[in-house]
């Protein structure tokens, strides 16, 4: 059985708590992140033949009260950076959380979650500005906490991609 | 230079042999030439033998340096350009043979062969020289050792050729000057210190604890025999049974990642999802880190919630933790390093290469469960049934026995009053001894006999012993009795001894008592004096009483138990008289009885005149008795007719319906039991 540490990152209140709550299992409450920073959760994904456990560090989003705790990135083998699709700040932010990422832990796997799909209608983001991360060779997925869209795919998406490495 | 004039040697020989062969056939020549190249192209190895620091750089051959040595077999033209002197020492040494030879030779080597004897020179130069060797070897020393070390065995047998000059270079440094190593391992040895500082005193006060806990407890002795009899203290003791402990849980984690490597979970403890909790462990090792001021190289060591411990051994890869439940020995933690660094040896390439897969830490069980330990009391506190029943009996007896014990006081204590409040007896001493009571004191042997008392007190004669000293009491009563027992009073006489030990005697006595008891009465222990108001019983008064009551006669009405009128002067004589003759008689120790004697006349017949003549009997005694006559003295007796008096002048008739008066003596029965 091989193990991975996952990271959730992105800003505060993009929904990855939401995201994964009804795809994991959980021990810690939610009173962790605004406490500790981060909140411990494990999901275990069948790909080809093979179990793989994914320990899912659910970081605090950034905010204007609490830092990223970049030292809670290390050792991980990837990490979902989730962005609110109807805010646009969340996207830029997600995009400098990236580059923070890959500065203090160096470059491993990634997906670009553009949550909550389900409110297309108040959707801001450009789509000439995620054409240009795709293009960059960025794995975009839309997701949905509501209705679960993409998740299953993104965490597949994921542990294939760790895997590789 | 020793060594570089044997080399000059050496070349001095082939150039001789060069210089021989000059006449010989020019296929010989050639040959002759190939083998000096060749041999020349060996001299590396004769050179590499020698030690570096014997040839070294000086002031009068500053030229051997660099300039030449930044040279490169390349660039050849530079260097054969015969500019270094370097080369044109070489040159020299060589002079004798090139003296001889033809220019044009040399040129046919060239031609011939390509051949460079500059080049050679240099090369040989290069290898001759420790120091050119020295920086050639420095710059390949690193990536040297580097090649050694990726081999376990190489890395121990460079390790052990360096010891001895690694452990000489620290000493010699300390000795130079110690704040270089004290400045470079400062960092490392304060927080060890701090450590087993901390650890020293949570013991020590653990210990304390305990201690003060359990020094007072009923277990506490059976634990000082325990180290009376194991040779321990008996702090070691405490400690060692009463700790109670459970290992519950060992988690051994991937310290990058936090992921778990392997657990071992002790039977029956329910755990959470021990993934996680590894992973939430190192979340608040960096929490902590990132939150407080703390060195990078601290780590938690300790989570402590209620009686659960969290106990976490750092190691550089992995990280032991530990849930433990109670009061842990801190050689739990020993047993924890132990662990994790025999883990980090056996599997320090699997921790290298952890890329997720934990299944080669799976052996590292044994290690992980030599850590599962639980630690026990020695009897559960439930398990002493034994131990409370014999308290409980002990404190029954306890009981019965104090019950018993506060009755025999009180009556012990009853009876030394008494006996302290009784005349004639002293107590000076008395105590509860082993298995009774003991007294002691002075008893005058006229007063009361403390054996005796004792039944009254209800205590066991046998448990009592007593010790008294005979002396004499010179209370009155003491006197008193003392003085009755050596002078022997008739029972008329009263003695009395007053304050002053005055002995009064007051009575009827014979005149011979009298007198006897004046004589002995001052010799009484106590009597200071004898007075005595003591009447003279004489017998002829006595008789002379007698005979006035047998004088008198109560006459009664004919038939009748009814006294004729006017008799009254006659019965009170009689009293009189009859208590007078008692005390005289008592002092001459005799009793007194008045018979009572009563008559009729012969006119009835005679079972009515006896019948009558008792009646008039009891009716005198009682009338005596009315008048305080003791009416034990008197006896009534009826004659009937059958006894009739005479002598008198009246007539037979009247003179017989009568009663009459006659007083006898016994011997007196005297009581001595001392009444007064």
């Amino acid at each position: 059985m091989i193990q991975k540490k996952v990271c959730m990152v992105g800003a505060f209140a993009t929904g990855k708590t939401s995201l994964v709550a009804r795809y994991v299992r959980s021990i810690y409450s939610a009173v962790y992140q605004t406490t500790v920073g981060v909140k411990i959760d494990k999901k275990v994904v069948q790909l080809n033949e093979q179990e793989l456990t994914l320990i899912l560090w659910d970081l605090h989003g950034e905010d204007d009260f609490q830092k990223l705790r970049l030292s809670y990135l290390r050792g991980s083998s990837g990490y979902f950076l989730v962005v609110d699709g109807t805010r646009q700040e969340t996207f830029d932010k997600a995009c400098i959380l990236q580059s923070q990422v890959e500065e203090a832990i160096g470059t491993i796997p990634f997906i670009l979650l553009l949550n909550k799909v389900d409110l297309k209608d108040n959707w801001e983001l450009d789509n000439a500005v995620v054409a240009e991360v795709r293009d960059r060779g960025w794995i975009v997925i839309e997701s949905s906490a509501k209705t679960g869209t993409g998740v299953e795919e993104a965490f597949m998406t994921l542990s294939q991609k760790m895997l590789e490495v | 230079m020793a060594d570089a004039s044997s080399d000059d040697r050496a070349v001095h020989d082939s150039n001789q042999r060069l210089n021989q062969g000059f006449s010989r056939s020019e296929a010989e020549i050639l040959t002759e030439l190939f083998k000096l190249m060749q041999e020349t192209g060996s001299h590396p190895q004769h050179f590499s033998a020698e030690p570096i620091a014997s040839n070294p750089p000086t002031a009068a051959e500053p030229d051997r340096t660099l300039p030449v040595r930044s040279a490169s077999p390349a660039g050849d033209e530079a260097f054969s350009a015969a500019s270094s002197p370097a080369a044109s020492s070489t040159s020299q040494a060589l002079q004798p043979a090139t003296d001889n030879l033809d220019t044009s030779l040399l040129e046919l080597q060239q031609l011939l062969f390509n051949f460079d004897q500059s080049h050679l020179n240099q090369l040989r130069e290069r290898l001759e020289n420790p120091e050119w060797r020295a920086a050639d070897i420095s710059a390949v020393l690193r990536q040297a050792i580097e090649l050694h070390t990726l081999e376990q065995e190489q890395v121990k047998r460079l390790a052990a050729a360096m010891l001895k000059t690694v452990e000489q270079a620290i000493q010699d440094s300390v000795q130079q000057d110690e704040t270089v190593m004290s400045n470079a391992i400062f960092p490392i040895v304060g927080p060890t210190i701090r450590k087993a500082i901390a650890a020293a005193l949570e013991n020590t006060v653990q210990s304390l604890d305990q201690l003060l806990e359990y020094s007072l407890s009923p277990q506490a002795w059976l634990w000082r025999l325990e180290a009376l009899r194991t040779r321990r203290s008996f702090a070691e003791i405490v400690l060692m049974r009463t700790l109670q402990f459970r290992v519950e849980q060992i988690f051994l984690i991937h310290r990058e990642t936090g992921l778990l490597l392997q657990e071992v979970i002790a039977p029956a403890v329910k755990a959470q999802d021990s993934e996680l909790v590894s992973a939430m462990l190192r979340a608040i090792d960096s929490f902590v880190q990132d939150s407080f001021t703390v060195k990078s190289s601290e780590s938690l060591d300790m989570l402590r919630f209620g009686d659960l411990t969290l106990w976490i051994e750092q190691g550089p890869q992995a990280i032991l933790a530990a849930a433990v439940r109670g009061q842990a020995p801190l050689e739990l933690r020993q047993t924890l390093r132990q662990a994790i660094e025999q883990i980090h040896r056996d599997h320090q390439l699997a921790l290298a290469a952890f890329q997720g897969d934990a299944t080669p830490f799976a052996a590292a069980l044994p290690q992980l469960e030599a850590c599962l330990q639980t630690g026990y009391r020695t009897a559960p506190k439930k398990g002493r049934p034994y131990f409370w029943a014999l308290f409980a009996v002990m404190m029954a007896g306890l009981g019965i026995g104090g019950g018993h014990e506060f009755l025999m006081r009180r009556r012990w204590g009853m009876y030394v009053d008494r006996l302290q409040s009784e005349p004639g007896i002293v107590v000076n001493r008395a105590a509860r001894q082993w298995g009774g009571f003991a007294i002691a004191g002075l008893r005058d042997p006229l007063a009361v006999d403390p054996v005796a008392l004792l039944s009254d007190s209800q205590l066991d004669p046998e448990t009592v012993t007593g010790k008294w000293q005979p002396y004499l009491s010179l209370e009155p009563p003491f006197i008193t009795a003392r003085a009755r027992q050596l002078l022997q009073p008739p029972s008329s006489v009263t003695l009395r001894v007053d304050p002053e030990g005055i002995l009064h005697a007051t009575g009827v006595a014979p005149l011979r008592w009298i007198q006897e008891a004046q004589r002995l009465a001052p010799l009484i222990p106590g009597v200071t004096r004898f007075e005595q108001q003591v009447t003279i019983a004489d017998w002829r008064d006595l008789q002379a009483s007698q005979a006035r009551i047998a004088a008198q006669l109560l006459r009664f009405e004919e038939g009748e138990t009814t006294l004729i009128a006017g008799q009254e002067a006659t019965i009170a004589l009689l009293v009189q008289e009859i208590q007078k003759a008692a005390r005289l008689a008592a002092g001459l120790n005799r009793q007194v009885q008045l018979q009572v004697i009563g008559r009729a006349n012969p006119r009835g017949t005679p079972a009515r005149n006896l019948a009558l003549s008792q009646e008039r009997a009891n009716q005198a005694a009682a009338m005596l008795a009315a008048r305080g006559v003791n009416s034990g003295q008197i006896k009534a007796i009826g004659v009937g007719a059958t006894q009739p008096l005479t002598q008198t002048a009246l007539p037979a008739e009247q003179l017989n319906r009568s009663v009459s008066f006659r007083l006898v003596f016994t011997n007196s029965v005297r009581s001595r039991s001392g009444n007064q």
